[in-house]
C-alpha cells in the first residue's frame, strides 16, 4: 500500500510541475503550428500537392517538437538530487525511469494529440487519415517518450553539444515514421503495420528503463 | 551501529582517501573536518553508496548494506550540500512530498509547528524559487525531522544560516543524539556541540 501511495505522490508532484511549467507546453504546440505555417508558405498554395504531403509533414514536425523539451526530462532532477533522494525512499531507478516516461508520455505528448485535428484542416486531409495519424500518434508518442528517456539520461552529464540527444531520438524514430505513415498506403490491410507499431512500443517500453537507469547510475558515479 | 571498515577511494587513479576506518554508535555526532577538495563529500557519497569504494565494507547493524541496501537507506536522512527542493514547487507542496514518501507520521499541526520555529511559515505557498539561500537551506534542514530517521547524513548543514537558525540546529543535534541518533555531518563550521567527535581529512 504504502509503494503505490509513493508511486501516486511521484505522479501528483509531476502533475503539479506540469501546470507550473505549462508554458512550456504551449511554446512546442506553438512551435509545431508555425513550422506548419511556414512548410504551407514555402510550399505555395496547391492544394492537391499539399493533401499528397500533408501526413508526412505534420508526422515530422510532431517529432521535431517533441525534441525541443529533450534536455527537461530528467536534468532538473538530476542536477537538484531529486532522483537520489527518491532512490533514497526505496523506488529503484528503473521504476523511477518507467514512471518518468509514463508522464512525459501523458502531460508532455498528449496534448499534442489535440492540435494533431487542427493541425490536419490545415493541410486538407480526409477524415480516415486524420484518425489513423491520431491513433498511430498515441502508439508512436510511447515509443518517442522511451527514446527520449534514453536520449536524455545519455546526455546527463554533456553541457556542451545540445544537439546531440536530438540526433539520437531522431536516428531510432525513423521505423516510427515510416510505419506510422505508411498506414494510409496500404489501405485495408492495416493491421499488420498496427501490430508492427505495438511490438516497437513493447520492445521500447521494456528496454528502456533498464538502459536509462544504467546511464542514470553512470552519470551518478561520474558527478 | 555503523561500521566503516578499510575504506578506500580512487577517482582516475588518483587516491581521494585510504584505509579509513570509523564506527557510529548510538547517540554519536561526527564530524568531518578538511581542506577544500580533501574528499569530505565524496567520503559521505561512498558511505550512501552513491559512488562505488576501491576496498573496504560497510556494515549496518551487522550486516554489510550491500546485502540490501534499501533496508539501509530507510534508516537515512541524507542533506546534501545543494538544495533538493524543486524550485518551481511551493514550500508546503515540497514538504508534502518527502512526508509521504518516507511515510512519515508527523502531523499537519506538528509540521505547522515546525514552520513556525524556522521562521517559514510565511512563505506556506510561496514557490521555492523566491526564498533566499538561507531559508532554502533551512527548508532542506526541515526534512531532519519530517522524515524520522535514525541516520542523519548532513553535507555543509551550516551554509547560510543565521546565528538563531545555527542555535536551533545545534539544539535539534543535542536532542537526536539522546534520542539515540547518529549524526555524521561535513562542515567547515565548528558547532559548540557537546562529545562532538572530530574525522580529520588530509
Amino acid at each position: 500500500m504504502i509503494f503505490i501511495k509513493k508511486i501516486f505522490l511521484f505522479f501528483k508532484r509531476e502533475s503539479k510541475l506540469f501546470f507550473r511549467n505549462v508554458v512550456d507546453l504551449f511554446s512546442n504546440i506553438l512551435f509545431f503550428f508555425l513550422s506548419i505555417f511556414i512548410f504551407v508558405f514555402a510550399l505555395g498554395a496547391d492544394e492537391q500537392l499539399l493533401k499528397s504531403i500533408g501526413l508526412g509533414i505534420i508526422w515530422s514536425l510532431l517529432l521535431l517538437s517533441s525534441t525541443l523539451s529533450l534536455r527537461k526530462f530528467y536534468e532538473e532532477d538530476f542536477n537538484s538530487g531529486v532522483l537520489v533522494i527518491i532512490h533514497m525512499r526505496g523506488i529503484s531507478y528503473e521504476l523511477l525511469v518507467f514512471l518518468k516516461i509514463l508522464s512525459h508520455f501523458l502531460f508532455v505528448q498528449m496534448p499534442f494529440l489535440i492540435s494533431i485535428p487542427v493541425a490536419s484542416l490545415l493541410f486538407n486531409l480526409p477524415t480516415s487519415e486524420v484518425y489513423n495519424l491520431m491513433f498511430t500518434f498515441i502508439i508512436g508518442s510511447l515509443i518517442l517518450s522511451c527514446l527520449s528517456s534514453m536520449s536524455a539520461s545519455m546526455n546527463l552529464l554533456n553541457k556542451a553539444n545540445y544537439s546531440i540527444g536530438g540526433i539520437v531520438v531522431m536516428l531510432f524514430s525513423i521505423p516510427v515514421i515510416i510505419f506510422s505513415v505508411g498506414i494510409n498506403e496500404v489501405g485495408s490491410d492495416y493491421k499488420s503495420l498496427i501490430n508492427i507499431l505495438l511490438g516497437l512500443a513493447l520492445i521500447f517500453l521494456g528496454i528502456s528503463p533498464w538502459v536509462s537507469a544504467a546511464f542514470i547510475k553512470l552519470a551518478l558515479r561520474n558527478k | 551501529m555503523l561500521l566503516i571498515n578499510n575504506l578506500s577511494f580512487f577517482r582516475d587513479e588518483n587516491l581521494i582517501f585510504e584505509n579509513l576506518n570509523l564506527s557510529l554508535g548510538n547517540g554519536q555526532i561526527t564530524q568531518l573536518r578538511g581542506k577544500n577538495g580533501s574528499g569530505k563529500t565524496t567520503f559521505l557519497k561512498v558511505i550512501l553508496n552513491l559512488l562505488s569504494s576501491k576496498t573496504g565494507e560497510i556494515f549496518w547493524e551487522g550486516q554489510n548494506i550491500n546485502k540490501n541496501i534499501f533496508n539501509f537507506y530507510n534508516q537515512i536522512t541524507y542533506i546534501a550540500d545543494h538544495n533538493t527542493s524543486s524550485r518551481k514547487l511551493s514550500v508546503l507542496d515540497n514538504i508534502n512530498f518527502w512526508k509521504g514518501l518516507s511515510s512519515s507520521n508527523l502531523s499537519n499541526d506538528e509540521t505547522l509547528l515546525l514552520l513556525e520555529t524556522f521562521n517559514l511559515k510565511k512563505y506556506l505557498n510561496t514557490e521555492t524559487m523566491y526564498l533566499s539561500s538561507g531559508e532554502i537551506k533551512k527548508l532542506e534542514l526541515l526534512r531532519l525531522i519530517l522524515e524520522q530517521k535514525k541516520i542523519w547524513i548532513l553535507d555543509e548543514p551550516y551554509n547560510h544560516l543565521d546565528d538563531s537558525s545555527i542555535e536551533i540546529l545545534n539544539q535539534t543535534f543535542v536532542d537526536h543524539t539522546n534520542n539515540d541518533g547518529i549524526i555524521l555531518f561535513a562542515s567547515h563550521y565548528n558547532p559548540a556541540v557537546n562529545d562532538l567527535e572530530i574525522l580529520e581529512f588530509s
